[in-house]
């Protein structure tokens, strides 16, 4: 093993093909197929117990498929048993060793390798001046941050020079402004480093914000793995409309490949489900909302977020929908005003009429 | 009358001023005093005795270093000596024999199991004394069911001997470190030994460098509570052994009853002194180990 | 993994039962089949008619019941100061609680027996001496619940300190003020109810004490329950062994049924 500066590993690819996990009654993993490309960040997104964290502990060998296999550039490494598996893990938190300091945890690793002291100290000592904690070498888990722990456990992980890098929720446990900068600091390496890398998370924000894709997951199956801007743009299902990003449902009537909504005739995006009776899905900052002593919507709330004010409002039919409108706009409309609720001309999603 | 008047002074006083009230510490007081009296009366007793002694003709006592010198001589030095081994040998091999059940209790995940095995052993880590002492002997003393059904006595079997009592008091020992030991085995994070297999560790180097180590304070200083419990045993080895084997507490309890010498009961008192300094000592080793695995496993 | 290590698992368990149930057979056996005899359960018949078993047992749990109160209410309300007003005191209550487990028990009776014998021969023409020979009335030596009381300490201590970091006192305490209620109000009805599965613990870990405890009250010449075991053993070995037996049974069925009560707060800490 030579020691150097971290150079751009030779990436990975992997796939999971048709993984199946059940634990007792509950279906964890229903037939997952995902493929992750060379050096791509990929982001498992979907709520708790969608399975997104089993397929991560499936890749790092914590977990073992009752069918389907784990591939590492076309290599099937199911039974592999976990500490041969070449992927370096993050967990949510408190995953140090009590007992180490920092460059002795960085090291672990190549301790278990049998690599000689001085070798494997100075490449910790590396490592901690990558994640910018080169001064806090000799400190123990207990005199760090929750943040600075983070930091050095992304070090570990990667002091074997994995070929995948594996993050389960590593941010989770931190309080907001560190889980902000922490996010831009791990992509930042890994874009450094060029390294294959799972993400798992439940925040769609984060998802988002930091992957090159995102894979949303929904009771062991995968329902969309695409680049944000399409996954938000465009999502494929209405289960992944509404989980990611805010989403309103507002009834409409579909007729000859388009859809009567608001009193607007609009064009359906995508193909057009078999009833005729449906929800039209529209994000807030798509509704426009406009003060009108006329009008058959009522504003029922209105939230300020700073650039925004998101408008609640109540539609004639009892729908609730929500809108963002600018600041100044948003002025004149308290609640309990009258207003015309109305979409721009643009090819609209629609989804099967919720139960109500 | 008076009593009124200041319960309507205190009263008018915590109203004018809303955190008012009596100080805290006096709750505190008469828990203090009382141990000043039970518990400070006797170790003054005990310090002052072992000090002195007393001229049988003239009744005048003075003050001396000759008891303690007394009591690390002869007899006394070698149930002192007796004391200590039988302690620090029972103890090792009931942590070494409690670890391993405490972590096929812990690693077992079977609720049932764990309360079964934590009950029992709480109930045995206080069956010490006459009842064991009595239930081994009927087991395993000279006219006891396996002693005569397996013919152990033709080996050259005795349970009045040191080993007996080890093997006695492995009977509270044992259960006393699965009691100590199962809330440090569960304060290892399922992430650490992940995170070890993630790092290229085997289950063996796992335990080797992660597991032991961390652990390390927890064994040590349950290590140190058995001996201490051991080293204060005497209603066990009483009922058993006698004096057949050369014990500490044998030998103070042998001078309080006057079954030895007139005039050596101070030199019992340097004896006791002599036990209290020795666990005091694994004392002072315990409590630190104990806040160094409070702060690696509580986090 | 965790399937490989179940012959293991098993392993251990197998034989940590061998070694703790062998005992116990062992000593019903002993008690049940008594050489030319054959098979009697006479040893447990005669055992509530022998000589002294009532009274002995009775004294025990008489200094029992009197142990546990004076431990509690020296102790509650010291460990709720401490963590309402007094936490500089914490310390100093710490090592008073932990003292009696640096002196053995031999080493305090050798103590105890020597303050004792002040009384005769220091204070005999003082009112002081009739203090002396109270404490010692052989009908309920209160010498003795003093000793337990020092001795169950620790135990107390550490179950009642687990039993308030589990809870928030000073929020409680708070809220219950809040609400209207006096301090011993809050004290009563909002601190001792959440207390409830220490309080039962201390108590439980302070009756095993007392009933168990032989070294002091033997050394002090009474005869609580252990000591008349230990004297009906010279005599009648089966008889002895067969209220040991029992006495483990006791203690089993005390904590089983110290688990059920203080049961839902076992699962609602656990789970916490």
């Amino acid at each position: 093993m030579s020691v150097s500066t971290p150079e751009k590993a030779t990436a990975a690819t992997v796939e999971f093909r048709s993984l199946r996990r059940e634990f007792g009654a509950t279906v964890a993993l229903d037939g997952l197929d995902l493929t992750v490309r060379p050096g791509e960040f990929l982001a498992l997104l979907g709520p708790s117990g969608c399975g997104k964290t089993t397929a991560l502990r499936m890749l790092a060998g914590f977990e073992h498929p009752d069918s389907g296999a784990v591939l590492v550039d076309g290599e099937d490494v199911t039974h592999v048993p976990a500490h041969r598996r070449d992927a370096g893990m993050v967990f949510q938190s408190y995953s140090l060793f009590p007992h180490l300091n920092a460059v002795d945890n960085v090291a672990f690793g190549l301790r278990m390798r049998k690599v000689r002291t001085a070798e494997r100290r100075s490449r910790a000592a590396e490592l901690l001046d990558l994640v910018g904690l080169g001064d806090k070498g000799e400190r123990f888990p207990h005199q760090l941050s929750g943040g600075q722990q983070q930091r050095i456990a992304l070090a570990r992980a990667l002091a074997l020079r994995p070929r995948v890098l594996l993050l389960d929720e590593p941010l989770s446990a931190l309080d907001a402004k560190v889980r902000l900068s922490l996010r831009e600091e791990i992509r930042r390496l890994q874009q450094e480093l060029g390294i294959t890398t799972l993400f798992v998370t439940h925040d769609q924000e984060e998802a988002l914000s930091i992957a090159d894709r995102v894979a949303v997951m929904r009771a062991g199956q995968l329902e969309q793995c695409a680049e944000p801007a399409e996954l938000y743009g465009r999502p494929a299902t209405a289960f992944v409309a509404e989980f990611v990003g805010t989403m309103s449902r507002i009834p409409g009537t579909v007729k000859d490949g388009s859809v009567e909504v608001l009193g607007q005739r609009l064009p359906v995006d995508g193909p057009a489900p078999d009833t005729a009776e449906v929800d039209v899905l529209v994000r807030p900052e798509a509704v426009q909302v406009r003060a009108d002593g006329a009008g058959t919507a009522t504003v029922v709330a209105t939230a300020f977020l700073g650039a925004v004010v998101r408008v609640t409002v109540r539609l004639a039919d009892g729908t609730e929908a929500k809108a963002d409108l600018p600041a100044h706009d948003a002025a004149e409309l308290g609640a309990g005003s009258a207003v015309t609720v109305s979409l721009p001309e643009r090819p609209v999603l629609v989804a099967e009429r919720a139960q109500k | 009358m008076t009593a009124t008047l200041t319960r309507a002074d205190v009263a008018s006083a915590a109203s004018q001023k809303r955190r008012r009230r009596a100080p805290g510490w006096l709750a505190v007081v008469p828990l203090l005093a009382f141990t000043a009296v039970a518990f400070g009366l006797p170790a003054i007793a005990m310090l002052n005795g072992a000090f002195t002694v007393k001229d049988p003709t003239s009744g005048v006592s003075s003050y001396t270093g000759q008891n303690l010198t007394s009591s690390l001589q002869g007899p006394y030095l070698t149930a002192l000596i007796g004391s200590v081994k039988l302690s620090a040998i029972s103890a090792v091999i009931a942590a070494l024999l409690g670890l391993p059940l405490a972590q096929a209790v812990v690693s077992s995940r079977s609720r049932a199991l764990r309360d079964a095995v934590l009950t029992a052993s709480g109930v045995l880590a206080n069956f010490g004394g006459v009842p064991l002492a009595f239930a081994f002997v009927a087991t395993l003393g000279n006219a006891g069911v396996l002693t005569v059904h397996l013919g152990l006595a033709d080996h050259g079997w005795s349970l009045y001997s040191f080993w007996g009592l080890v093997l006695v008091y492995l009977y509270f020992l044992i259960p006393l470190m699965v009691l100590t030991i199962t809330p440090a085995l569960d304060g290892l994070r399922g992430q650490w030994r992940e995170a070890a297999r993630n790092n290229g560790a085997t289950g063996v180097q796992y335990w080797r460098f992660v597991a032991l180590p961390v652990l390390a304070p927890s064994l040590l200083g349950g290590l140190v509570l058995l001996f201490g419990s051991a080293f204060a045993a005497y209603a066990t080895a009483a009922a058993m052994v006698g004096s057949a084997v050369p014990l500490a507490t044998l030998q103070i309890a042998d001078a309080i009853s006057g079954n030895v010498l007139v005039g050596q009961e101070n030199v019992a008192l340097a004896l006791s002194l002599d036990m209290v300094l020795v666990a005091g000592l694994v004392m002072a080793v315990y409590l630190p180990l104990q806040r160094r695995s409070a702060r690696w496993l509580d986090a | 993994m965790a399937r490989r290590l179940t012959p293991w698992r098993w392993a251990v368990l197998g034989l940590a039962a061998l070694y703790f149930l062998i005992p116990m057979g062992a000593s019903v056996l002993f008690t049940v089949d008594v050489p030319g005899q054959g098979i009697t359960f006479d040893a447990y018949t005669q055992i509530v008619s022998a000589d002294g078993f009532l009274s002995s047992l009775l004294l025990s749990l008489e200094l029992a019941v009197a142990t546990i109160a004076v431990v509690l209410l020296l102790m509650v309300p010291a460990v709720v100061a401490l963590r309402l007003s007094a936490p500089k005191l914490r310390p100093v209550v710490e090592i008073v609680c932990s003292l009696p487990l640096v002196v053995p028990p031999i080493a305090f009776v050798a103590g105890i027996v020597t303050v004792l014998k002040w009384g005769p021969d220091h204070l005999s023409r003082t009112p002081l001496f009739e203090t002396f020979v109270a404490v010692q009335n052989p009908a309920f030596p209160v010498v003795l619940v003093l000793a337990y009381v020092v001795m169950a300490l620790p135990f107390v201590y550490r179950s009642l300190d687990a039993g308030l970091r589990a809870i928030d006192v000073r929020t409680l305490v708070e809220a219950a003020r809040s609400c209207g209620a006096s301090w011993p109000q809050a004290l009563v009805r909002a601190v001792l109810p959440n207390l409830r599965g220490a309080l039962l613990n201390a108590s439980f870990l302070t009756l095993a004490l007392v009933l168990g405890e032989f070294t002091v009250a033997q050394l002090l010449g009474f005869q609580p329950f252990a000591v008349w075991i230990y004297n009906v053993g010279g005599s009648q070995a089966q008889m002895s062994v067969a209220v040991s037996v029992l006495s483990l049974l006791v203690t089993w069925a005390l904590l089983l049924a110290l688990a059920g009560a203080g049961g839902r707060d076992r699962t609602a800490s656990s789970r916490g």
